[in-house]
């Protein structure tokens, strides 16, 4: 998506315009995948502003020859919202949330993913994965987990975790490659 | 230890490591090319895992988050690394007598510069691969300009060097065709020279010869030069000119 990276240049330039368009543009990802991680709309919005605060202020260190506009933004916000999780933890509310959410788990996504035509993509690529490794990734990525909370949720080794992490990614990025 | 790290990169990938592991992990990036690459590929395949949750935030979120950065400074660039040794910097030389740009009243002279860029602008266009204007259309509003001028200089060593400009759309179009044949590991750059120095105005691929650029925000810059380089080009030109064109009147 070439128009997200032309945005960020814009906006590193000091264009408030061009990052009004890319708030737009980005805002339902960064909001969405907070949301996801973080399981609760309050905290989601709090720290989607973050993130897109952040995003206009660093714009000028987005390098488009290390990777993509998307992965950029994406990056950024992931790592926000699994800060916020752990110091939500590292709080003492682990329990909680924990015996709240694990139940959405893998399911929750797929259901949301099956609804948006436009995402079929990633669904259908999720499920070349094996059960493990789709586990495994979705459990950290969308659950924000450390792999050794992984391997104690699902029961593994921790090495096997993360190995069938990166096996895992290493499916989803050859079928995405291929679907593309 | 490092098959430790190696065994990090796909938990890193989705921030599922901790802050000491993260840091271990990108200092192993830093250093080792094969894993840097293999991570790139991986945040490439990560961040499409949101799109299945997309999702529209509260419509207040819109105005806080402009209100926020309108009133928030912009990080500077991080520096370039510098290269290992650092070439001396050198101002290209001003040549006098070099061929001035000329109102391009005669419609042959346009067209003879379309038909050298028209052959060449499938270059410019098999690598923009957005939608809309392309370069090919901004380069044809520049040949197309009331205001064009053209200047024309054979390079030394062979191939000519053509300018078009137009001042009131601040921009220009080079068109560098038939240089002399360089490696693989050379490049031929182009420099806008202005009073209290040059910039880069574009670095065409290693052992090509032949390439259409489209310049924007001439600024004053005073001339367009080309210079043989290593390859990917450099910071501050390493060598004489091989063919430059005055862009004062
Ligand atoms: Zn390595």
């Amino acid at each position: 998506m070439p128009a997200l990276e032309q945005l960020l240049h814009s906006t590193a330039l000091g264009d408030e315009q061009a990052f009004a368009t890319l708030y737009d543009e980005a805002a339902p990802r960064v909001y969405g995948l907070c949301l996801r991680v973080l399981r609760d709309p309050a905290q989601a919005e709090e720290v989607a502003q973050e993130v897109l605060v952040e995003i206009w202020r660093n714009a000028t260190r987005f390098d488009a020859r290390r990777g993509s506009a998307g992965a950029w933004i994406t990056t950024i916000a992931h790592r926000r919202a699994v800060d916020r999780v752990r110091s939500v933890q590292a709080s003492g509310e682990r329990e909680r949330r924990t015996a709240y959410g694990e139940e959405a788990g893998y399911d929750a996504v797929a259901e949301t993913a099956a609804v948006r035509l436009e995402h079929r993509q990633v669904r259908r690529c999720l499920q070349t994965l094996t059960e493990l490794q789709r586990q495994a990734v979705t459990l950290a990525y969308y659950g924000g987990h450390t792999y050794r909370q992984v391997a104690s949720l699902l029961g593994t080794a921790v090495p096997t975790v993360k190995s069938r992490i990166r096996d895992g990614l290493l499916k989803l990025r050859d079928c995405l490659e291929v679907a593309r | 230890m490092t098959a430790d790290v190696h065994a990090l990169i796909g938990p890193w990938a989705v921030d599922a490591v901790d802050d000491d592991e993260r840091a271990m992990v990108e200092r192993h990036l830093a250093e080792c090319d094969s894993c840097a690459q293999e991570a790139a590929e991986l945040r490439e395949a990560v961040w499409r895992l949101s799109d299945a949750t997309i999702a529209d935030p509260p419509p207040r979120l819109r105005a806080r988050v402009l209100h926020a950065a309108s009133r928030t400074r912009q990080s500077a660039p991080v520096p370039e690394p510098e290269p290992e040794r650092r070439p001396e910097p050198k101002r290209l030389r001003r040549h006098r007598g070099l061929p001035r740009l000329r109102l391009a009243l005669a419609a042959g002279a346009l067209a003879a510069v379309m038909a050298v860029v028209g052959g060449l602008v499938t270059w410019s266009v098999m690598r923009s691969q957005e939608p809309g204007a392309t370069d090919a259309d901004r380069i044809a509003a520049v040949l197309q300009a009331g205001d064009a001028e053209v200047g024309t200089v054979t390079a030394e060593g062979g191939g000519d060097v053509t300018v078009v400009r137009s001042e009131a759309m601040d921009q220009a179009v080079v068109v560098v065709s038939g240089l002399a044949a360089i490696g693989q590991d050379r490049s031929y750059q182009v420099w806008m020279v202005e009073p209290d120095g040059q910039v880069s105005a574009g670095v065409m691929d290693p052992g090509e010869r032949s390439a259409t650029m489209l310049v924007s925000g001439l600024g004053d810059a005073e001339l367009v030069g080309v210079t043989e380089e290593p390859a990917g080009g450099s910071e501050v030109p390493t060598s004489p000119l091989v063919a430059g064109v005055s862009l004062q009147g």
